[in-house]
């Protein structure tokens, strides 16, 4: 019988922490071989990873494209064990919808902050950029989210945040629902102003803040 | 041009339209127009990637415009400036395009548009059905790591033809016979410009070209990049010589590069990481100049970049644009008092995000004065928004503005 090699979990935070793609994925596939629990690489191993990339964001060691090389290695790693979290039944820290406001393209900062979230043990169903008032609607209705998240990058898009807020209100579904805001042009100020739950001024706080108002 | 030196001019000057980031968006430049009682005739869009309107003569002696712009023949789709041609904005506002400017609409309702205006290769923008402007549209080949390429990240940077070294100074020409000062857009010394990274103008684009892909590189891949900066360069030197032979008396400011290096709160990477990628081709760029022109020299730069401005200053910038003192630690005051000896301030006059597009007339005028007189001081100041002025912002809020700068310098007259 052939030796199985040793799987070490702690090379899958390592590799997520260096934003390194393939061995995040080589270490999963072997975790995967070893029968390693899903939940428990995500929750010791993967969590841990992105918090710590979130805190280097924070006092400035890691800047945009350490965050997104991060947020690349643990995307990879989670596609592959999602379809084990699903069998096993395991629970998210909250399910989110995440999109980009309509008449608005700029998705990387969405994806950031998506990325992050889905880092943070949170379930992440993204609708892409320009989406509609009308489509955050049905996806709540479909998907039932505790977290609705909008991002915009411009000032010209910006009230189409308002619109989605109060499409939502209008569709019943607004008080199921925590909704956050964010963008450059995006303010607390702006995000009381409509009627928004909060908002934050960088990726890196969008899983705190995120944690924050899901809390009972 | 007083004011450029950092001497005291006898008044605050003002740019609009000069370069592609210190523009009008067409929609508001029609209402101004309008509101100024100008003749009424459609606004021709020059810069079709923002949808900036060209502010023709009456426009600038309307508004007291102190700078003209020359710009490459070619747009950011690859397609020249002129043989113009009627076109219906999202909003239903008549404009006039560039021939080129060739588009199909999707079954959402977004337009497309083509590099070189050739509707047969794939489009490489897109205007949301509700939009004013187009986004790229990333064609990004799968990449192997393997065969990486850093010759395919410069199809675009080439040596300027004799052709349009003789249409460039045909323009400059025309630009400094108005008496203002002139801003030259020369192209290539844009670094890793993310605006540009894509190559929008490009009918089918090589090596790295999608956005995320590009910022992760230069963290990833930095041996990759320094191949692409520093072939960009040496072909860039040879161009700006060729160019100054040629036209060089003509022009007083060169807009070298809008690599973004701020967000809204912080940077796009440490001073450590600007000082290792970006800062040796600037100091090369900056040195020739100086060396061989009189040319002022014109970075710009979105976001927080109060840490990167003692870099850019030894990399031998003499002008900070826009002067985002609506992103984190750019406080008028603090840049003028840290920064004000050294290097000239172009923008900063409204914030383009909050006060502009939604401040009243009052809160817009109260801006304006408050920053002429802290950029002002000493000189070293021109007059812009920061950034180009938005889509939808109101006219009366432009309008005050302008008569803000004007009751600043001391004018009676109203616009």
């Amino acid at each position: 019988m052939g030796r199985q090699r040793m799987c070490d979990p702690t090379l899958l935070h390592d590799a997520i922490l260096t934003g390194d793609h393939k061995t995040a994925i080589a270490v999963t596939k072997e975790a995967i071989a070893a029968q390693i629990d899903a939940m428990e690489l995500v929750s010791r191993y993967m969590v841990p990873a992105m918090d710590e990339v979130g805190r280097r964001f924070e006092c400035e060691e890691f800047f945009v494209p350490e965050l997104l090389l991060s947020a690349r290695a643990m995307k990879g790693a989670l596609e592959l064990l999602r379809p084990l979290l699903a069998a096993a039944g395991a629970a998210s820290a909250g399910r989110v919808v995440i999109g980009t406001v309509k008449g608005d393209l700029h998705d990387i900062g969405k994806n950031i902050v998506g990325a992050m979230l889905e880092g943070g043990g949170f379930e992440v169903i993204d609708l892409g950029a320009d989406v509609a008032p009308e489509t955050f609607v049905d996806a709540v209705r479909q998907h039932r989210p505790q977290l609705v998240c909008l991002s915009a990058l411009l000032t010209v898009t910006m009230p189409a945040m308002k619109e989605t807020i109060e499409a939502l209100d209008r569709a019943g579904v607004r008080q199921s629902v925590k909704v956050l805001v964010g963008g450059a042009p995006v303010s607390a100020e702006f995000a009381r102003k409509i009627g928004a739950d909060g908002s934050g001024e960088n990726a890196a706080v969008a899983v705190a803040l995120a944690r924050r108002v899901l809390a009972p | 041009m007083a004011a450029v030196n950092r001497r005291a001019p006898d008044r605050v000057p003002i740019d609009f339209g000069s370069t592609s980031v210190t523009g009008i968006h067409a929609s508001c430049v029609a209402a101004l127009r309008d509101q100024l009682g100008l003749e009424r005739r459609p606004v021709k869009v020059h810069e079709p990637c923002q949808m900036l309107g060209l502010i023709e003569e009456d426009l600038k002696q309307a508004l007291g415009l102190d700078v003209d712009g020359l710009f490459r023949r070619n747009t950011k789709f690859g397609f020249p400036v002129g043989g113009w041609k009627p076109w219906r904005t999202h909003q239903g506002l008549e404009v006039l395009v560039p021939g080129g400017f060739n588009t199909t609409t999707e079954p959402n309702g977004d337009t497309l548009i083509y590099p070189e205006g050739d509707l047969s290769a794939p489009a490489s923008g897109r205007m949301p059905a509700i939009g004013y402007f187009f986004d790229a549209i990333i064609r990004q080949e799968p990449i192997d790591e393997e065969k990486l390429n850093p010759e395919d990240n410069m199809e675009e940077f080439q040596p300027i033809s004799e052709d349009e070294i003789a249409w460039l100074t045909n323009a400059a020409e025309e630009a400094a016979s108005s008496g203002r000062a002139v801003t030259g857009s020369f192209g290539g010394t844009s670094f890793g410009d993310i605006a540009l990274v894509p190559a929008t103008f490009l009918k089918h684009p090589k090596g790295i070209r999608d956005i995320t892909e590009w910022y992760m590189s230069t963290s990833s891949r930095r041996e990759y990049i320094h191949t692409v900066f520093s072939r960009q360069c040496e072909i860039a030197l040879g161009n700006l010589a060729r160019i100054h032979a040629a036209l060089g008396h003509l022009v007083d400011i060169v807009y070298i590069c809008g690599t973004d290096f701020g967000t809204q709160t912080g940077t796009f990477c440490s001073v450590a990481t600007f000082r290792d990628l970006w800062f040796p081709y600037y100091r090369r760029v900056n040195d020739w100049i100086h060396a061989h022109t009189p040319w002022k020299t014109f970075k710009h730069s979105c976001g927080s970049v109060d840490r990167f401005i003692p870099s850019f200053i030894e990399a031998g910038f003499d002008i900070l644009n826009p002067v985002q003192c609506s992103a984190a630690n750019m406080d008028a005051e603090h840049l003028k008092a840290a920064y004000g000896e050294q290097v000239t301030f172009w923008g900063g006059g409204v914030d383009t995000q909050k006060v502009l597009p939604f401040g009243t007339p009052a809160e817009v005028r109260k801006q304006v004065i408050e920053r002429c007189r802290t950029f002002s001081r000493g000189g070293g100041y021109v007059f812009n928004t920061i950034h180009n002025v938005q889509a939808e912002t109101p006219t009366q809020n432009i309008v005050a503005m302008i008569e803000a700068v004007r009751e600043f310098n001391g004018a009676t007259a109203h616009v």
